[in-house]
C-alpha cells in the first residue's frame, strides 16, 4: 500500500504536479509547459519526481487529476480546479475568505468557508483578458520576459492607460503607446493595472471577505499583485509557490480517498 | 466510451411529434387551403394575444418557435450568418437572425423557412424590444400590415392606466382585424377560445406542479419539449387533449416513484431560455452526476392565469404581466419561490446573448436569490441558437465545479 498522493493539475499554459504524504504534507513538486500534450509532460513530471526520490509508482496511494487537461491524465478521480484551488488554500490558508486565481487562461474568484467548502464563484467569460496568456503577449509585444514585468512595472513614472477588453486590440494599444514613445516601464503598468482592473471587476459578482488569497502564475508578477491590491483596496497575500496551490488540492483530495 | 443511461423517456413524445409535424405541415401548404377556407396567415410573437386572432379564424405561426426548430436542428448559425452578412448586427437575437436568415435562403431552413408572404404581422412588446424592430423589418420585406400591442414595462405592479393603455390598443387591433378579415369580432368564439386557452394553461401548470414529487417526473428537456404546444397551439382543442395524456403519463410517473433522472440526488431550477442545439448534451453533463432540472422560468413563462371578467379586460391584464415584462424584484421572488416550492438545492441562469431583457438582471437576481435562500446560483454564458458563442470547455469546467458546491465533495 502507497504512502503518498498525487495532484495533477494540467492548465492551459503549466501543468503541475504535488505529492503529499499521509501526514499532508507537500513533500515534492515540478512544474513545466503544458505545450501540446499535457498529459505526456505530467508523465514525464511524474515519472522525473519519483525518480528523483527513489520511489516507485506503487508508493502512490491515489491520484487526482485537475485543470483543463484532467480527462486525460488516468487518474483515481477527476475534481474541478475551482474545488482543488479551495482545498489547496484553505490548507495553507486557514482564514482564507476569498481566492483569486489567474492562470494562464482563466482569472476565477473563490468564496470559501474554513476548511475549502465553494460558496461561490465566478470566472472570466470566453475572453483571455485578465488572464497570464494577456500578459504574455503584451510582455512579447514589448520584447520582454513575462517574469520582468513586475519590476519594470515598479519603476514607472506614469500609468499608460490599455482600455481593451479584446487582447488582440490590447496589443494595438501597446504598439500605440509604443509608438508615440511612452517609456516600457509605464505601458507595463498600465498592462497591470488592466489585468487587475478585469479580475477586480469579477469580485464584486461574488463578495470580497478577508483574507484575500492570490494564486496563480500570474501572482509571481509583483505588478499585477501591487495593482490589485490597490483597485481592491485590501492586501493580498500570494502563497509562496503561487501556481501549484490546485495540484495541491488535487493531491489533499486524492489523501481524502484513501481516508484519515 | 458508453456512458449508463440515465434518462427516461416519455411515451407522449410521440405524440406530440405527430401534432407538431401536423401543424407546420399544415402551415407549409397554408397557400392551398387559405384562401378558400377565408384563413388568413399572421407571424406572430410567442407573448401575444393569439386567442384574438383565433377567433377571426386567422391561422398564426411562431418565428420565435421557428427559430427554436432551427436551433435543435443546429442550422442557426448558418441563418445567422446569411442575416449578418445582409447587415443585421451580430448582436441582434438569434431568434430574429435566423429567421430573417430562413427568409433569405429558404434553402438552408428547415422546412424551407415558414410560410410566406403573411397576410398580416402581429407583434407584442411584452417579451422585449426586439421584436418591435425585428416584425418592422418583416414588414418592409414583405409590405404586409403590422399589428403592434404595446405592453408598458411593470416596474411594481399593473397600472390602472397601463391597463386602460393596452386595452385601447387591443380594441384598435379588433378594429383592424375585423377589417383585414372582412367580418366582425365574435365575441362568443373569442370567450370559446380563452375557455381553451385557460384549460391548456390550467393543465400545463397542473403538469409542472406534479415536479414538485421527489424524484421529479420530469426534468428541463422534457419541459422544453413539450412546451411547443402552449405556445403554438394555445387554445385548440388538440392542445387541451394533448396536455391531458401527457398529464396522465407525468402523473402515473410520480405515482410509480419514477424519477425522469435516474437516481436523483440533487434538485435544480432553470432560468433563461433553453440551449436548443445542446437541449440534450447540455442537460447530460447534470443527469450523469445525478442532477434534475425541477423546474423553469422560461417554459413557466406560460402559466399566465387569464384574469377573469372581459374578454379585452382580461386579456390586456395577462399579456402585460407575464414575467418578463417585471421588475428584478418580482423576478427574484419568482425564482425564490420555486426554489421553496420545488425544494431545490441550486439554481442555474443561462446569460443568454440573444436575449437581453431575460439575461441582464440575472446577476442582480442572483445574488439576491442566493443571499435569501442559501443555495447556489451557477451562471453560464451561451445562447439560445447561435452556437457560436456556446464554448465547451469553459462551460464543463463551471459546471462541474458547480456540482461539486452543490453536491459535496
Amino acid at each position: 500500500m502507497g504512502q503518498y498522493f498525487l495532484g495533477v493539475d494540467i492548465g492551459s499554459l503549466t501543468t503541475k504536479v504535488v505529492l503529499v504524504n499521509t501526514g499532508s504534507e507537500m513533500v515534492a513538486r515540478a512544474t513545466g509547459r503544458s505545450g501540446y500534450s499535457g498529459r505526456t509532460v505530467a508523465e514525464r513530471l511524474v515519472t522525473e519526481l519519483l525518480r528523483e526520490r527513489g520511489m516507485n509508482k506503487n508508493e502512490i496511494a491515489a491520484t487526482v487529476a485537475t485543470g483543463y487537461g484532467r480527462v486525460t491524465f488516468p487518474a483515481d478521480r477527476e475534481v474541478s480546479e475551482i474545488t482543488c484551488q479551495a482545498r489547496g488554500i484553505a490548507h495553507l490558508f486557514g482564514d482564507a475568505r476569498t481566492v483569486i486565481d489567474i492562470g494562464g487562461q482563466d482569472s476565477k474568484v473563490i468564496r470559501l468557508l474554513p476548511g475549502g467548502k465553494v460558496i461561490d464563484f465566478a470566472m472570466n467569460d470566453k475572453c483571455a483578458a485578465g488572464t497570464g496568456r494577456f500578459l504574455e503577449v503584451m510582455a512579447q509585444a514589448l520584447e520582454l520576459r513575462v517574469e520582468d514585468l513586475g519590476e519594470l512595472a515598479a519603476v514607472a513614472r506614469k500609468h499608460c492607460n490599455i482600455s481593451s477588453f479584446c487582447t488582440v486590440f490590447a496589443e494595438s494599444e501597446v504598439i500605440s503607446h509604443v509608438s508615440a514613445g511612452a517609456p516600457k516601464a509605464d505601458i507595463v503598468a498600465g498592462v497591470c493595472d488592466a489585468v487587475a482592473a478585469r479580475v477586480a471587476t469579477m469580485t464584486s459578482r461574488t463578495g470580497l471577505e478577508p483574507e484575500v488569497v492570490f494564486t496563480g502564475g500570474v501572482a509571481r508578477n509583483s505588478g499585477v499583485v501591487n495593482a490589485l491590491a490597490k483597485q481592491l483596496g485590501c492586501p493580498l497575500q500570494v502563497p509562496g509557490e503561487p501556481e501549484i496551490t490546485a495540484a495541491l488540492g488535487a493531491a489533499l483530495f486524492a489523501r481524502g480517498i484513501i481516508g484519515d | 466510451m458508453a456512458t449508463k443511461r440515465r434518462y427516461l423517456p416519455l411515451a407522449s413524445t410521440r405524440h406530440l411529434e405527430k401534432m407538431m409535424t401536423k401543424y407546420y405541415a399544415l402551415s407549409r401548404y397554408h397557400r392551398l387551403w387559405g384562401k378558400p377556407l377565408k384563413r388568413p396567415l399572421a407571424w406572430i410573437t410567442s407573448g401575444a394575444p393569439v386567442e384574438l386572432l383565433r377567433a377571426f379564424n386567422i391561422h398564426p405561426v411562431y418565428p420565435e418557435n421557428y427559430g427554436a426548430i432551427c436551433g435543435t436542428r443546429r442550422v442557426s448559425t448558418d441563418l445567422c450568418q446569411v442575416a449578418e452578412a445582409a447587415g443585421y448586427s451580430q448582436d441582434l437575437c438569434s431568434y430574429a437572425r435566423s429567421h430573417i436568415g430562413s427568409i433569405l435562403r429558404p434553402d438552408l431552413a428547415p422546412m424551407g423557412g415558414l410560410p410566406k408572404p403573411p397576410d398580416m404581422l402581429v407583434c407584442c412588446t411584452n417579451i422585449c424590444g426586439t421584436v418591435l424592430k425585428w416584425y418592422e423589418a418583416l414588414a418592409r420585406i414583405f409590405n404586409v400590415p403590422l399589428l403592434v400591442l404595446d405592453t408598458p414595462f411593470l416596474p411594481g405592479d399593473l397600472t390602472a392606466h397601463a391597463r386602460q393603455y393596452v386595452l385601447e390598443q387591443l380594441k384598435e387591433m379588433v378594429t383592424a382585424l375585423e377589417r383585414l378579415t372582412g367580418r366582425p369580432l365574435n365575441r362568443d368564439e373569442l370567450n370559446r377560445q380563452l375557455a381553451r386557452s385557460s384549460e391548456t394553461i390550467r393543465l400545463w401548470k397542473e403538469i409542472r406542479q406534479l415536479c414538485r414529487a421527489t424524484p421529479s417526473p420530469l426534468n428541463a428537456p422534457d419541459l422544453f419539449i413539450h412546451m411547443a404546444p402552449i405556445v403554438t397551439l394555445r387554445g385548440t382543442r388538440q392542445a387541451v387533449d394533448y396536455y391531458r395524456r401527457l398529464k396522465d403519463e407525468v402523473k402515473q410517473r410520480v405515482q410509480q416513484g419514477q424519477g425522469a433522472v435516474e437516481g436523483e440526488k440533487i434538485r435544480l431550477v432553470w432560468d433563461n431560455i433553453a440551449i436548443w442545439y445542446q437541449i440534450f448534451g447540455f442537460f447530460k453533463m447534470f443527469s450523469q452526476q445525478g442532477a434534475c432540472f425541477v423546474t423553469d422560468t422560461y417554459s413557466g413563462g406560460w402559466v399566465m392565469e387569464l384574469s377573469p371578467g372581459d374578454p379585452l379586460e382580461s386579456m390586456a391584464a395577462t399579456y402585460t404581466e407575464i414575467f418578463l415584462n417585471r421588475s428584478p424584484e418580482f423576478r427574484a421572488r419568482q425564482m425564490i419561490e420555486l426554489i421553496q416550492d420545488y425544494k431545490a438545492d441550486g439554481f442555474v441562469m443561462h446569460s443568454n446573448r440573444s436575449c437581453k431583457p431575460y439575461s441582464l438582471v440575472q446577476e442582480v437576481i442572483r445574488r439576491r436569490v442566493m443571499q435569501q435562500t442559501g443555495v447556489p446560483g451557477l451562471v453560464v454564458e451561451a445562447d439560445m441558437t447561435d452556437q457560436r458563442v456556446y464554448a465547451e470547455e469553459p462551460i464543463r469546467n463551471r459546471v462541474q465545479a458547480f456540482l461539486e458546491t452543490v453536491g459535496g465533495l
